[in-house]
């Protein structure tokens, strides 16, 4: 075995030293640094996995991912996450047939009233409360309305912004201007404060599509700064060349203009989309029962009390996993156009 | 567009939003009125009868709203400079090790900066504060003797004492800011040509020299843009110290919102507050550009 390849012994040792000690004089600062290092994730590795008590997490899955909804209805739930992996495997992995690349774009958008639908019940379902909704479910709920919302709308100012009347292009920019002053917490609280004072009487709108609507208001605005910087990119000619096409002002946006400021925007919208899914935690300050509001609930819990640790652990890994997966999805998806940029 | 179709159009919708508008006021006039709320500024000089934990000037409870709300902006001065400072300092220093050499402290700073910037601030600063500062449990957990001092009570830094919020506050948001302004600085040094590299290493420059006469001096406009727009997010996530219970401007608001009931006030008032801020970070990043500029002939 050891004369197999004694090479690569020595090249791995000389690479590990090299890397480690890559210049004389930051030998022995590099050292200490990696020693330190080693003996934090030693330490930090220990307290997960020997001196917490993961029960917290074990003994509530259920909670995390569903909040209080009946556990009999716990399906539907569990129907929509699963309809949700598969389109987004299919978009990822799924094949080339151009029908089918057409048509993802409609089983995307078509996810959010099943989703509402399987939740909320109506239909041959039992009907559920929306304050029975929680965890992860919720969560995803808000994350998923709120950017199908306030796509179109961004997209929408983010033309206005553009446009040649003056009114038009002052008070759009002027929305986007003030929404990306004021603090999301303040948008979303005042949301839920003031979005019934401005209805009129009688009219009540729920406390989640408060919060779906708050947020709404806020990405878009977002959203559109990223796709006005889209629309920036793309060169005059462009427009020029669809106008002596004897294109018309509204075909040319839907036609030429949106279609490649989205391909430019792609990952700035999707950072936008993973800061939204993040910022759904806000909810739980606001008393939404979303997945941290739900680990609050269960923090305050007697019998897991204390447990902070192994909670935020576990919270912090769920966030940064779906966020790494939408992260990745996206850049799936930038490969693929930039491949159809050929025709 | 013809002029007179774009006049038409513009009459047509200063009509719409004015009757969206005037329907929405309509609707908040009559709500108002309903609850017997009302509105106007009055409140403000009346007495809060609140206490609050940490104010930098003498507040007590029988001070005004105004006052305050007055104490609010200076928490909320004090934390976002202070951590501003700080994120810049962390933020600068992953940059610089993320696009070194050295590839063990690359390897670590890009999972740093990957973990701090998937995971929520919320998340963040509550596990600052339950786990960080909440549970030491024996009363202190760094003591040298008068330099520094960490305990559940805070931090104590040469004789300055800072209380367990702000200090949890202090580090979440800057931890956090700083994966972000890392990736800023990283973007900046990569956007220098590499032949600005080659050519001063075949000049016999030595790397540090080289780095910081000639690459920093070149990446600094770049860098700009970047750290504007992340110092405007820092001011905004300040907002989050609600979380943990420390008395920021918003906090402030949530308080007299939840005594005297003014939302609407309140929200112009944080507004306003906020469009103050933010204009003059932008106005001082531009002050700063246009230093840089002027350096670069």
């Amino acid at each position: 075995m050891n004369n197999i390849n004694p090479n690569l012994n020595t090249n791995l040792f000389k690479k590990i030293k090299n890397s480690l000690l890559a210049k004389s004089k930051y030998n022995f600062c590099n050292f200490i640094f990696f020693l330190i290092s080693i003996s934090l994730i030693l330490k930090i590795l220990t307290s997960i996995f020997i001196n917490s008590n993961w029960e917290v997490v074990t003994s509530n899955l259920n909670l995390y991912a569903f909040g209080s909804f009946p556990i009999d209805q716990q399906w539907r739930p569990t129907l929509w996450f699963f309809s949700l992996l598969s389109i987004t495997f299919i978009t990822v992995y799924g094949p080339k047939w151009k029908w089918l690349r057409k048509n993802l774009i409609f089983g995307w958008i078509g996810t959010v009233p099943l989703g509402i639908y399987l939740l909320s019940g109506g239909l041959g379902l039992n009907p559920v409360m929306t304050r029975h909704w929680g965890g992860l479910t919720l969560t995803i709920l808000i994350t998923s309305c709120s950017i199908l919302f306030s796509l179109p709308i961004g997209i929408l100012l983010a033309l206005c912004r553009r446009s040649s009347i003056f009114l038009i292009q002052k008070s759009s920019s002027f929305y986007i201007d003030v929404m990306r002053a004021v603090p999301l917490i303040s948008v979303l609280f005042f949301g839920q404060l003031l979005i019934p004072l401005f209805l009129p009487v009688g009219l009540e709108i729920d406390r989640v599509w408060r919060a779906v609507i708050a947020f709404t208001f806020f990405v878009s605005a977002y959203i559109a700064e990223d796709i006005k910087g889209g629309l920036q990119s793309i060169p005059k000619n462009q427009i020029e060349a669809a106008k002596s096409l004897g294109l018309n002002k509204y075909q040319i946006n839907i036609y030429i203009l949106i279609p490649q400021a989205l391909r430019v925007a792609l990952p700035a919208i999707t950072n936008q989309l993973i800061g939204l899914f993040q910022n759904t935690s806000l909810m739980a300050i606001l008393g939404l029962m979303e997945l941290l509001g739900v680990s609050r609930s269960i923090l305050a819990n007697p019998e897991f009390i204390g447990q902070y640790i192994e909670v935020y652990i576990w919270l912090a890994s769920v966030y940064w996993l779906f966020c790494t997966i939408m992260a990745f999805v996206s850049k799936k998806l930038e490969q693929k156009m930039t491949i159809n940029k050929g025709y | 567009m013809s002029k007179n179709k774009k006049i038409f159009f513009q009459i047509l919708l200063v009509f719409g939003v004015l009757g969206f508008l005037g329907i929405l006021t309509n609707n908040l006039i009559i709500n108002l009125t309903r609850t017997g709320i009302g509105f106007n500024f009055n409140w403000l000089t009346k007495p809060a009868s609140f206490s609050l934990a940490e104010h930098p000037l003498p507040y007590s409870p029988s001070d005004s709203y105004a006052w305050a709300l007055f104490m609010g902006w200076m928490n909320s001065l004090k934390v976002i400079i202070s951590s501003l400072v700080l994120a810049s300092c962390i933020g600068t220093l992953i940059g610089f090790l993320r696009v070194g050499k050295n590839s063990f402290f690359r390897i670590i700073t890009a999972g740093y900066i990957t973990v701090i910037r998937q995971t929520p601030l919320l998340i963040q600063l509550m596990c600052w504060y339950f786990v960080g500062f909440l549970s030491i449990r024996n009363n202190s957990f760094l003591n040298l003797s008068n330099v520094v001092n960490i305990s559940n009570k805070g931090i104590e830094l040469f004789g300055l004492n800072l209380s367990s919020e702000f200090s949890a506050l202090l580090f979440g948001l800057s931890i956090f800011s700083s994966a972000f302004i890392a990736e800023v600085i990283r973007g900046g040094i990569q956007s220098v040509p590499v032949g600005q590299w080659e050519a001063f290493r075949s000049l016999g420059i030595s790397e540090k020299q080289g780095f910081i006469k000639i690459i920093i001096p070149q990446a600094l406009p770049a860098f700009i843009p970047g750290l504007t727009s992340q110092y405007l997010n820092l001011a905004k996530n300040s907002t989050l110290a609600i979380a943990i219970g420390y008395a920021d401007i918003y906090a402030i608001n949530d308080t007299i919102i939840n005594q005297t009931g003014r939302a609407v006030e309140c929200f112009i008032i944080l507004l306003c507050s906020f469009l103050i801020l933010n204009l003059s970070i932008t106005k001082v990043m531009g002050i700063i550009d246009k230093s840089i500029m002027k350096t670069r002939i």
